[in-house]
């Protein structure tokens, strides 16, 4: 299958360094402390977090510094063939696993002990790229719940397909079988805290593909940027400042 | 789940007893409705609805199937629900089972009538295309995203957004089929049968905290009640289904008086949904 037509556009008519449209928004979930829906494309995910609060398992305790906890779940309606999957398949297990790895690397834990934060990431609707929208959404939730963090950590992915790499696979260049690459980084310290890759891809490709994934994550990041500063101005307009 | 102090438990009795409740309503106004339609676009159709700090998302998606050998002259329908953990961090894991199987029993039975499908809000006869053979399963899901207490009414008038902006695709069968043979059909992409949802009764549900009735209870308000009773009616003024949650027994005259008071509320609540959802398709078919 022709994934990128000669003329240089892919499926959805994007260019192959293009990324899909990302939108974010704070505060979505109100009960939460703190919550953030971010989309790319047609992928939309809602993060909720609750937290630095007293450690729910005392086993789970940990004396000098806070406990992570995430779970992931996808809704029924999220793909395109309903499907009622059971809660805690391998996986959901898998990517809640990333996702707490990537966010325990920014969040400065050793600064609430004896505490317990946990992350709510929910698909609600799925088109390729879910770990990559999973963690930015979780980055902005950790952010509005006030969180401390080193950096935000942002995410994106990139292929290989038909020769040409591709920024941001959504499901079709997703299922097509290719290297998928997902990168996720911290911007300011310009680290890389996650990294992932399936098929296999010559090295010189590969510094090319992950170069690119690298560069959205740095777009993502600005975009980021610009969402928490607007909210900021928002929260200090409200309070008369 | 919500921790109280015994001043904010008084406050919250005093304030009903005296019709006015800790957010200003009075004992049988509602909050806010926010109705947003055709926000899940894999879905025949999905509405999300907001009612203060409550949130929920319900989509409709139809599947071709086969009808069940009893009953080969209707379609199937079912409501499953689903409590994200994003709504409270008591349902992770399996935690939230509990609550979405009696949110989906109590959606069943309100909105889908008896086994015979009779009652239901949505003729199941009418989602047959070949009988015995063909005919569309209809799978309603929803999603608590935030919870702020009342989730059942929330659920019930979500679904009943969802489905009046469902659109089935329309189905041709070919016309030559003989016995056992599965008749070959055609989903046209550009044809939608809607459903008429004027029939979808709305829940009420009425929370007894102290000796009164209130509407629309908030999550701190629902742990002060002794008893609720949702009760479903559609527009025609009949009840369509009834359920009652809560440990506390109640006098059979006060559950008339119950059913009576609902009614009245449910008359008011579906004129503000009807005009709501029709103000949310108009947005959506504006932008």
């Amino acid at each position: 299958m022709e994934y990128v037509s000669p003329e240089g556009l892919r499926l959805d008519g994007r260019r192959p360094m293009e990324m899909r449209q990302i939108r974010a928004e704070i505060g979505t979930v109100a009960r939460a402390d703190g919550s953030a829906v971010f989309e790319m494309g047609n992928t939309k995910v809602i993060a909720a977090v609750y937290g630095p609060r007293e450690v729910q398992n005392r086993s789970q305790q940990i004396s000098d510094q806070a406990l992570v906890r995430c779970e992931y779940s996808m809704a029924n309606f999220s793909t395109g063939d309903r499907r009622r999957k059971p809660k805690g398949d391998r996986r959901s297990t898998e990517i809640s696993l990333v996702i707490r790895q990537t966010m325990e690397a920014c969040i400065l834990t050793h600064l609430m002990p004896r505490s317990q934060i946990d992350i709510f990431v929910q698909v609600l609707q799925a088109d390729g790229g879910t770990r990559s929208a999973c963690i930015n959404a979780a980055t902005l939730a950790l952010a509005d719940a006030g969180i401390p963090m080193r950096d935000i950590v942002t995410s994106c992915s990139a292929g290989y397909l038909n020769s040409t790499p591709l920024l941001d696979l959504n499901y079709i260049e997703d299922s097509a079988g290719g290297p998928d690459v997902t990168v996720g980084i911290l911007p300011k310290l310009d680290k890389v805290t996650l990294l992932q890759m399936d098929a296999k891809l010559p090295l010189d490709i590969f510094e090319n593909v992950m170069g690119l994934a690298t560069e959205g994550c740095k777009a993502v990041a600005n975009y980021i940027r610009e969402v928490l500063l607007e909210n900021t101005k928002q929260l200090e307009y409200r309070r008369g400042l | 789940m919500v921790g109280l102090s015994v001043g904010e438990k008084h406050f919250i009795q005093g304030g009903i007893a005296q019709d006015l409740r800790s957010d200003g309503r009075k004992r049988l106004t509602y909050r806010p409705i926010y109705v947003e339609t055709g926000v899940i676009p894999q879905a025949h159709g999905s509405a999300r609805i907001r009612l203060g700090a409550t949130d929920v998302i319900a989509s409709v998606k139809g599947e071709l199937g086969k009808p069940s050998a009893l009953q080969p002259d209707k379609g199937k329908i079912a409501i499953y629900v689903d409590c994200s953990p994003t709504a409270a961090p008591m349902f992770e894991g399996r935690g939230g089972e509990e609550l979405s199987t009696e949110l989906s029993v109590a959606l069943q039975r309100c909105l889908l009538g008896g086994k015979s499908g009779a009652g239901s809000g949505i003729d199941p006869s009418s989602l047959v295309i070949v009988e015995g053979k063909v005919c569309w399963d209809l799978y309603i899901d929803g999603l608590v995203i935030s919870s702020d207490g009342n989730l059942l009414d929330a659920l019930g008038a979500a679904i009943k957004a969802a489905l009046s902006n469902t659109g089935i695709p329309k189905v041709n069968v070919a016309s030559e089929t003989s016995g056992d043979e599965q008749p070959e059909v055609n989903i046209s992409d550009e044809e939608f049968l809607r459903f008429d949802t004027s029939g979808i009764p709305v829940i009420v549900t009425l929370t007894k905290v102290g000796r009164h009735n209130i509407v629309d209870a908030t999550s701190e308000e629902e742990s002060q009640m002794s008893s609720a009773i949702s009760i479903s009616i559609n527009r025609k003024g009949r009840i369509c289904g009834l359920t009652k949650r809560g440990g506390a027994g109640l006098d059979p005259s006060i559950i008339l008086d119950m059913i009576s008071v609902a009614k009245h509320v449910s008359e008011q609540l579906i004129d503000k949904l009807d005009s709501e959802i029709a103000a949310a398709e108009a947005d959506e078919e504006e932008s």
